[in-house]
């Protein structure tokens, strides 16, 4: 057992805190704030460069695509002080771990360096009106057609395919075989003709949820297939073994800093936030009760951060999951639910402030937070199907 | 950063476990609850062949010097097993003779704990069951060549076995300078000392411990005179982190038991397990001890690096209290009538591990700890620093 960060990895979060605090400026923040934290403005996109410059994206993958070699857990502190102040960058939920497990050499050497560059990002093109926790009811088809495959078919709650550059598409390519193993996986680029995205507004959009908010995304999308036409050298892996190639990547996408951030971040800011205010004299750190959930949060954050660090211990040992994921995303999750839900009940009626309020608290991220946090117990994986995983893979109990 | 036992210490944790399986069965803690000196002395006896009271006591005195958490790995398979023996009464205050004792007192108890020739126990609380200064009434007053000791000391573990017993006194008032305690080693039949036997939920030997002027050598201070509390901190620190490592052990077996019952159990037609909402329970007892052994190890591991580490104590211990209580209450609630009946082994684990929640800090007093660290002391935390801010 080890749970320290070695001298250079304690300088490398010194040295991305130092950048952080030279280069994303108010303006950045604002830009980031105005586009989303999935999109990319003209300064952001600048800043970003400069990230890439220090070779701080993309760290732990493998150098001849344009990486650093190094190791999952360096990846993980930029990624993590990055995401405290609520801007994105590379790695997780690139789609990189997937396309460096299942893809081609020319996939590899063509999309990881754009990832790098910033060129490039995918969008989750996984859930359908009729598939969501049930995925691999998909209907979304790809037919082939000589070198070509033809894709028809929707997908939904598509939060990057009005930003990104390419979707990630798990499609139907034998309807005939049994549910799992009819399906592939293409990465397909968004200006192919016959691909329509039309917006999905969410509950944080007006007004518009800070930057930091969990699930703070303003808007998501559906996307339309008719007839798209694509070259067979889009799918990634094995022709219908997509479901595998896709719980690859949704398993490698639990594990990092922007899922752990997710449900902890509300932690340290209500703790940080108690200690400077008190509101008007109530001062709720002196409050024995509020004092006490305080801390019981934190043990539960603490958990948060050593479940992620036992997943990336695992990744780095070249090990494979059995549970650990899925655990880690049941109890994160819920965690931050039950962390923004205290802190409502600290806070009172100012919890109540959104982000275009008078007298909001931090530009109302906690209220906001009561808006999103139950979303990261859905997305990529409900927390009912990650207890389903744990007690089916992990402990081996019989389906029903 | 690799927060999962290294080959060493699985080897180690394993070979415990297959010595204990094979010599520990639960019809070995029935007997022993009923049993007036509540530990088999031949599995004893086996256990300091092992090495295992010595694990990490100085090679200078018998012990194989290791790691904390070489201690804590046998501790958590030892909970596992429920081996009834005075294990971690024992360890827990010659660690603190190791540390804090002097050359004599280091020479007359270590090597007698690592060859298992020598039974210990500690004494901290009293009426005011709380784990701080203040609640340390029991008094020490000099005369001449000795202390006297008067006092009652509650919830003293194997007190009816142990020939010697660190006992914490109250010797000066707190002032600013120290807190006014003070630790002595006393043997266990010096004339004045009475002890009743407490019958507990964990059916487990504990006593109140009268000391009605109680004789003591100065020789037999522990630490210095007025600053024992620092000593008696990182004592109950080492106590609480090595209890939490037997919780984890004892948590992690009752629930494999509830879940390989879940498996084999029939009801409406087809094993209960294969309910989701029995697969959920199964799910949550799971993460909740794996979230409460990830805590022990960080708090072991600082420790070992030595480390300031009462924080993560106090967040191993909180968390143990709440989620392995949970789950193997949940793990009763899964065996339905059978989980209640005597006959059935599964309260032998039920018992102990509720018992543990309620020894060594309750959950209100590790978040106290917490709280004040994290609340009270000036400058931005954030989860992963390297320090938290010691209250």
């Amino acid at each position: 057992m080890d749970f320290a960060y070695t001298p250079e990895q304690q300088t490398l979060r010194e040295e991305v805190r130092q950048f952080i605090a030279e280069y994303v400026t108010p303006e950045i923040l604002a830009e980031v704030e105005e586009s989303g934290v999935r999109s990319r403005g003209p300064k952001t996109r600048e800043m970003y460069q400069k990230v890439a410059d220090r070779g701080w994206i993309g760290i732990s993958w493998p150098k001849e695509y344009g990486g650093q070699g190094g190791s999952r857990i360096d990846q993980y502190i930029v990624e993590e002080e990055f995401g405290r102040v609520g801007v994105e960058v590379g790695g997780a939920g690139s789609g990189a771990p997937a396309i460096l497990a299942a893809g081609t050499e020319e996939q590899k050497k063509y999309f990881l360096p754009g990832l790098i560059r910033g060129e490039i990002s995918f969008a989750l093109g996984f859930t359908e009106p009729q598939a969501g926790a049930d995925l691999a009811g998909l209907q979304c088809r790809a037919v082939r057609d000589g070198d070509e495959f033809v894709i028809n078919g929707q997908k939904m709650y598509t939060t990057r395919a009005h930003s990104g550059s390419h979707i990630y598409l798990m499609a139907r390519t034998d309807p005939e075989a049994p549910r799992h193993k009819g399906i592939s996986i293409f990465l397909v680029p968004m200006e192919t003709p016959g691909i329509t995205v039309r917006p999905l507004w969410t509950i944080q959009n007006d007004p518009p949820a800070p930057r930091r908010t969990t699930y703070g995304d303003r808007r998501t999308n559906e996307v339309f297939f008719e007839d798209v036409h694509i070259p067979a050298s889009c799918m990634l892996g094995e022709e219908n073994t997509g479901w595998y190639v896709g719980a690859l990547g949704l398993n490698l996408d639990r594990v990092g800093a922007s899922r752990y951030l997710l449900s902890v971040q509300r932690d340290e800011d209500i703790i940080n936030w108690v200690k400077e205010n008190d509101m008007g004299g109530y001062g709720p750190s002196q409050d024995p009760a509020v004092r006490d959930r305080l801390a019981e949060l934190w043990i539960e954050a603490q958990v948060c951060r050593l479940m992620t660090m036992r997943s990336m211990s695992l990744v780095e040992r070249g090990g494979t999951f059995t549970y650990e994921g899925s655990a880690e995303k049941v109890w994160a999750p819920e965690h931050g639910v039950k962390t923004t839900e205290t802190i409502a009940q600290i806070l009172g009626a100012y919890g109540q402030l959104l982000s275009s309020s008078e007298d909001n608290i931090e530009g109302g991220v906690f209220a906001h937070n009561l808006m999103g946090a139950f979303q990261s117990g859905i997305n990529h994986g409900s927390a009912q199907v990650m207890r389903d995983q744990v007690a089916r893979r992990g402990l081996g109990m019989p389906r029903g | 950063m690799d927060v999962l036992p290294s080959e060493e210490e699985q080897m180690v944790k394993n070979l415990a476990r297959e010595f204990l399986e094979a010599e520990s069965p639960p019809r070995l803690a029935r007997d022993m609850e009923k049993d007036d000196q509540g530990y088999p002395p031949e599995l004893w006896n086996k256990m300091a062949q092992l090495g295992w009271f010595g694990m990490s006591i100085p090679e200078a005195y018998d012990g194989q010097g290791l790691p904390l958490t070489y201690l804590a790995l046998i501790l958590e398979e030892v909970g596992r097993s429920i081996a009834p023996v005075p294990f971690h009464s024992t360890v827990v205050p010659a660690l603190t003779i190791a540390s804090d004792g002097t050359e004599e007192q280091r020479q007359e108890v270590l090597p007698r704990v690592s060859q298992g020739s020598l039974i210990m126990t500690w004494a901290f609380q009293e009426q005011d069951p709380r784990l701080l200064p203040e609640a340390v009434q029991a008094q020490a007053v000099a005369d001449g060549d000795h202390y006297v000791i008067t006092g009652t000391k509650m919830f003293v573990d194997n007190f009816n076995v142990a020939e010697k017993c660190l006992v914490a006194c109250r010797t000066a008032p707190a002032s600013a300078d120290n807190q006014g305690i003070s630790m002595f080693l006393v043997n266990t039949n010096t004339p004045g000392i009475s002890h009743t036997p407490l019958v507990t939920l964990a059916k487990d030997k504990q006593s109140k411990v009268e000391f009605n002027q109680v004789r003591v050598p100065k020789a037999n201070l522990v630490g210095e005179l007025n600053q024992g509390w620092t000593v008696a901190q990182a004592m109950l620190d080492r106590a609480t982190v090595l209890l939490c490592a037997q919780m984890v052990g004892a948590a992690r077996k009752d629930i494999e038991m509830a879940i390989e019952y879940a498996k084999n159990r029939v009801a409406f037609g087809r094993p209960i397990g294969a309910f989701q909402s029995v697969q959920h329970m199964c799910a949550d007892m799971t993460i909740w001890v794996d979230g409460a052994q990830l805590l022990t190890y960080e708090a072991l591991w600082k420790m070992d690096e030595g480390l300031p580490a009462s924080i993560e104590v106090s967040q191993a211990k909180a968390f143990c209290n709440d989620k392995c209580q949970a789950a193997v209450r949940s793990s009763q609630v899964l065996h339905g009538g059978m989980g209640f009946m005597m006959e059935f082994d599964l309260h032998l684990w039920y018992r102990r591990v509720t018992a543990w929640t309620m020894r060594l800090g309750t959950s209100f007093e590790h978040r106290a700890r917490i709280s004040k660290a994290l609340i009270d002391q000036p400058g931005k935390v954030w989860l992963g620093m390297d320090q938290i801010p010691v209250a």
